[in-house]
């Protein structure tokens, strides 16, 4: 905020060479390639933590190992104030940024939910093929703490606006919300399901994310008629009383 | 400069009065009003050396402030936990058992790496370290949580009265009989003793404020540091977040604790700088910055989403940001 308020005093000629880094854009941009994620020291010892994360889970120890990997020390992992969860956190919005590479989408007549559909399935697959499926309890309890809550909804909020964005979903009504809040919802069941899944190549969660996803689509049909519905009968009613006189 | 000078006298009175000296030993007396005198005659002093720096609202010269910190803390040594107790009625061992919990000292034995070769045990320098609490506190995590029985913790201190207070503490404990402490009487800008790269963990908690130059300490502590290294710093913040909150605690730490101390240490001078130093240390996000300035990886700096919630800010502030916890990793 003060930095804020410093910049705008400055004479306008000077506010760029008063501003260190470029701010990370808060929207997708074509022009400019985004900025890691994670700054240097970070990202080396918790991408060398993730390897430890199929044997040790996202536990204190794996970050402890992926240090002493990358050249560190143990103690070095303070740079994690949260421990555990910022190798989730981590974990979250590597696989998040991956998405963009890891679906593409040749056939242009692709419609917007079938694309939904295969970049969910995408980002859960990548869960199993990470190899934290079986730590992903472990990890859904962490983020489920209540000092942990707000990341973990904002880093969710964030996965379902990405899927959306690279949909190519182009809505700008109220509907922008809905789509991004029942994908949330849609995305955290279908993750708790795949904890449980016994089925090969995750052929179970598969068809629960089919099945959600159909209620969705006749939900949000629904609501949609019935809110057309509404807008048609309040219009009526606004037409019969002004045919009986009144000033409206 | 007026105030200065009805401060001081303020002062003088105050170190004179019969009932506060009935139980006040006399070395301290004695050396209180040698200071007292010194603290008359500010503009002398700037005559005399050109750079200046402060002694809580004093200005003294720089080469005064380390020997008028050192008074201080002589005259406090003995009475020093308790009036840590009174002052922050009890929360100051909150904090310091966050501090270390927080960085989560000692290296755990994992199964897997038992045919590895044995790492060699990790050395933690705990500057201002006087009366031991933060050292004792890291050997019981080191030994209790993480079942590391080599970690070793060096107590450093400018000041022997302090040190032999930590000595008379510790010397009991199992861990000085097994060699795991060792103390130091150094300047913490001058660390020469300490090879290069030879510590683990560099922890100063409540003490850097006095330092007469702070951006000197850092880099002492950059350079004794191994590369990934950590420097952990608590430390009071000068102002809270919250203004109610703020105000109502100024009232506490000016009026009721130079009156602790007054009753309890018969020591009001000490313990009015002990205040006025922790208006002057520098805010939260300043001293982040010098810390990053000495070259350390501050955490959380340059995330994605850093400035949004806890965490991101690179520090981390205790009960509503009466103090702050600083860290800094030395990269490789």
């Amino acid at each position: 905020m003060s930095l804020r308020n410093s910049l705008l005093r400055a004479p306008a000629t000077l506010r760029p060479l008063l501003v260190q880094q470029p701010a990370r854009a808060l929207y997708h941009s074509y022009e400019h390639s985004p900025a890691p994620p994670y700054p240097e020291t970070e990202t080396k010892i918790l991408s060398s933590a993730l390897t430890h994360v199929p044997t040790h889970g996202f536990t204190q120890e794996a970050l402890n190992l992926g240090a002493r990997d990358a050249g560190y020390l143990d103690i070095s992992t303070n740079l994690f104030r949260k421990g555990a969860f910022d190798l989730i956190l981590y974990y979250l919005v590597t696989q998040r940024l991956a998405l963009a590479n890891r679906v593409q989408f040749p056939d242009t007549t692709t419609g917007v939910g079938l694309k939904v559909r295969s970049l969910t399935m995408s980002r859960l697959r990548a869960n199993g093929e990470a190899g934290v499926v079986p730590h992903w309890t472990g990890a859904l309890g962490h983020m489920s703490l209540a000092e942990n809550i707000p990341a973990s909804l904002r880093e969710l909020a964030k996965l379902s606006d990405e899927i959306w964005f690279l949909a190519g979903d182009k809505a700008v009504d109220a509907s922008w919300y809905t789509k991004r809040a029942t994908l949330s919802s849609v995305y955290a069941a279908a993750e708790m399901y795949q904890t449980q899944d016994q089925s090969t190549d995750f052929k179970d969660t598969e068809a629960f994310l089919d099945r959600r996803l159909e209620e969705v689509r006749v939900m949000g049909s629904a609501v949609g008629g019935t809110m057309q519905w509404a807008g048609f009968q309040a219009g009526a009613v606004v037409n019969l009383l002004r045919s009986k006189g009144m000033r409206i | 400069m007026s105030s200065h000078i009805s401060r001081a006298s303020k002062r003088l009175r105050i170190a004179q009065q019969p009932t506060a000296a009935g139980w006040m030993c006399n070395s301290c007396r004695r050396s209180f009003a040698s200071t007292n005198r010194s603290m008359q005659t500010p503009e002398q002093q700037r005559k005399e050396a050109e750079k200046t720096t402060h002694f809580g609202y004093e200005t003294v010269a720089e080469s005064l402030k380390a020997s008028k910190v050192a008074t201080v803390f002589s005259s406090v040594a003995s009475s020093y936990d308790t009036m840590n107790d009174l002052m922050s009625l009890g929360i100051h061992r909150l904090w310091k058992d966050h501090f270390v919990r927080g960085l989560n000292p000692g290296i755990r034995p994992s199964p897997s790496s038992s045919s590895t070769t044995p790492r060699e045990p990790q050395r933690i320098l705990d500057i201002a370290g006087g009366t031991g609490d933060i050292a004792l506190r890291m050997l019981d995590h080191a030994t209790t949580l993480n079942r590391d029985t080599t970690a070793h913790v060096t107590v450093s201190d400018i000041n022997p009265e302090m040190l032999a207070e930590g000595r008379k503490r510790l010397s009991s404990t199992p861990y000085a009989a097994a060699n795991r402490i060792s103390f130091l009487e150094a300047n913490a800008e001058n660390l020469h003793t300490v090879p290069d790269a030879s510590i683990d963990l560099y922890t100063v908690a409540f003490g850097i404020r006095n330092f007469t130059h702070k951006d000197a300490a850092l880099r002492e502590a950059f350079r004794v540091l191994k590369p990934g290294g950590v420097f952990a710093c608590l430390e009071f913040a000068p102002n809270l977040s919250n203004p109610l909150f703020n105000a109502v605690y100024k009232r506490w730490s000016f009026s009721a604790i130079p009156l602790i101390g007054q009753v309890v240490a018969a020591d009001r001078d000490s313990y009015q700088y002990l205040v006025e130093s922790i208006e002057r240390f520098p805010k939260q996000e300043d001293w982040a910055g010098m810390i990053r300035e000495a070259g350390f990886v501050v955490p959380g700096q340059g995330r994605e989403g850093a400035g949004q919630g806890i965490g991101s800010e690179g520090w981390e502030d205790l009960s509503f940001g009466i103090a702050a916890i600083h860290k800094g990793v030395k990269p490789l």
